[in-house]
């Protein structure tokens, strides 16, 4: 069998060139509407999805009311002092929880993550408490600790302190070692090592740490306000079911999502106050 | 009783059944410039290491005076801080801002007193931590390939740095590299690590200012590349 091949190759087209640069683009207005104005419309276009589903009746007003009868709602509450005691009670739970948590973890994990024995005999133990669902702890904080506060507070600090400890102490293990090696050679002491080199090394997986605790704190208090309350959100929601308010547990879920978005602009906040050599931000 | 800023004597550091350093004598003077060249891999950054303190594996008997100071070949600037923070860090004595500034000013960077590290390009971050070696006033300086991830034009102006800085300050100087004219450039004496011990050592006696088109300066260069084991017509194009 003989094979033909072609002399020459056609020639082929020489490729165009392609321009890479182009006109700038004009930063028109919507860089110049501020940042979280710009974050908030995807929330502000949500409602005004659910207003319009409302008033062309895609929704029953029966089952999902209308904007403005949970705003109405929430007006009335507001009005009389009922809406600032419940979420008042709930926000000072959660910042109980999450204090406890934040020095439970954080007091825990630089202990293990500062010593080889610490590591060794706490971190196990801390991926074992991890793995253990904390809501299946409830029915125990009950029977000792009675239906106060306490295993209120305690079911929401165990959550922020296990989100705590895993962020923070595998941070501070992966805490850059030339780093402690080049401060070893400028004669420094143990203390600021820890102060001025681990822990500054540690803070953005703590704070990554925080983000995740906060989320943790929230949904710990929806559990934890089933535990027999009379003030708080979880109580709210628990009356809008039993009296079949749906205008009040439509509230109530956004009072949860207003409070999370609050939650996380307070970590970015903090994230931008702490983290500012990151990006070689001259602060404030 | 002797008068070296660091006298190593059968210094051995094994990784495993290998013997990276294997019997190692070296001294260096107080105010001696010392290069040390060797293949990567020849042990030169693990002696320098254990000169340092940060080897505590390592055999044998190492002398050093304890005022020293180590330049890595990474910055290793603590991010967090500002610039003149970084230089200040660990430091003692009396007036350390006044002293952590003069020592900026000596590395041209005073106006970078308050920068944080990450906005300093990779000359100016070395520069910092030259001077925060500096500060300290040591009796010893332990280079550790300094500028070996620098650019050529910035390397050449480092070197010159250096060699003020270390004409001013007179410490003893134990520099690692494994670039031939760099050792040649700066050093009084120019030693060559190779199977875990010094295989050559050379005293470096060339009329300054020293020129890399020098004749004498080529010879040396020729003997020292054939000592690196460097191939005989490679050496020849770099002659």
């Amino acid at each position: 069998m003989t094979v033909v091949l072609p002399t020459s190759a056609p020639p082929a087209a020489e490729p165009a060139l392609h321009e890479l640069a182009r006109a700038p683009r004009r930063r028109g207005r919507v860089l110049r509407v501020p940042r979280w104005l710009r974050a908030l419309s995807g929330p502000a276009l949500l409602i005004a999805l659910w207003w319009l589903a409302s008033a062309t009746g895609v929704l029953n007003p029966q089952l999902f009311p209308p904007p403005a009868a949970v705003a109405a709602t929430a007006a009335r509450l507001a009005a009389d002092g009922e809406l600032q005691t419940h979420v008042g009670a709930s926000v000072w739970r959660v910042l109980q929880g999450t204090a406890y948590g934040v020095l439970g973890g954080g007091a825990v994990a630089v202990l293990a993550g500062l010593s080889r024995v610490g590591a060794d005999v706490i971190d196990s133990t801390m991926q074992v408490a991890k793995a253990v669902p904390n809501f299946a702890l409830t029915p125990l904080l009950i029977m000792w600790m009675g239906i106060d506060e306490g295993p209120k507070v305690l079911l929401i600090a165990l959550g922020v302190g296990i989100a705590i400890y895993i962020n923070t102490y595998s941070a501070i293990r992966g805490v850059d070692a030339q780093l402690v090696e080049a401060a070893t050679t400028l004669g420094v002491g143990r203390a600021a090592m820890v102060l001025h080199v681990i822990l500054p090394g540690a803070l953005p997986g703590f704070l990554v740490g925080l983000r995740l605790a906060l989320s943790s704190a929230w949904l710990s208090l929806i559990f934890a306000e089933t535990i027999n309350t009379t003030e708080g959100i979880g109580f709210l929601m628990a009356r809008a079911q039993t009296l079949l308010q749906f205008d009040l547990s439509v509230l109530v879920l956004l009072l949860y999502a207003v409070i999370g978005l609050l939650s996380y602009a307070l970590v970015r906040f903090l994230e931008r106050r702490l983290l500012g050599w990151r990006r070689g931000f001259e602060g404030a | 009783m002797s008068t070296a800023a660091i006298d190593v004597r059968g210094v051995r550091r094994r990784f495993g059944s290998r013997a990276v350093l294997d019997g190692l004598d070296l001294t260096v003077a107080p105010d001696e410039f010392v290069a040390m060249l060797g293949h990567s891999g020849s042990g030169k950054s693990t002696l320098l290491r254990a000169l340092a303190g940060l080897d505590p594996d390592v055999e044998g008997s190492l002398r050093i005076r304890p005022r020293r100071s180590v330049v890595f070949q990474q910055p290793r600037l603590l991010p967090w801080k500002r610039v003149l923070a970084n230089v200040t860090f660990g430091l003692g004595g009396p007036r350390p801002r006044e002293r952590a500034l003069a020592a900026l000013a000596e590395v041209g960077l005073t106006g970078h007193a308050r920068a944080w590290p990450v906005t300093l390009s990779g000359g100016e971050a070395q520069r910092v931590a030259l001077a925060r070696a500096l500060v300290r006033e040591p009796d010893v300086l332990l280079l550790d390939e300094p500028f070996g991830a620098l650019d050529a034009l910035t390397r050449l102006r480092m070197h010159v740095l250096l060699r003020d800085l270390c004409a001013r300050h007179r410490p003893a100087v134990l520099f690692v590299t494994h670039d031939v004219d760099e050792a040649l450039l700066l050093a009084d004496r120019v030693v060559v690590l190779r199977d875990g011990r010094i295989s050559l050592d050379r005293t470096v006696e060339l009329p300054a200012p020293r020129r890399r088109t020098d004749t004498a300066f080529a010879a040396l260069r020729t003997a020292l590349l054939r000592e690196l084991g460097v191939p005989e017509e490679i050496v020849e194009v770099t002659a």
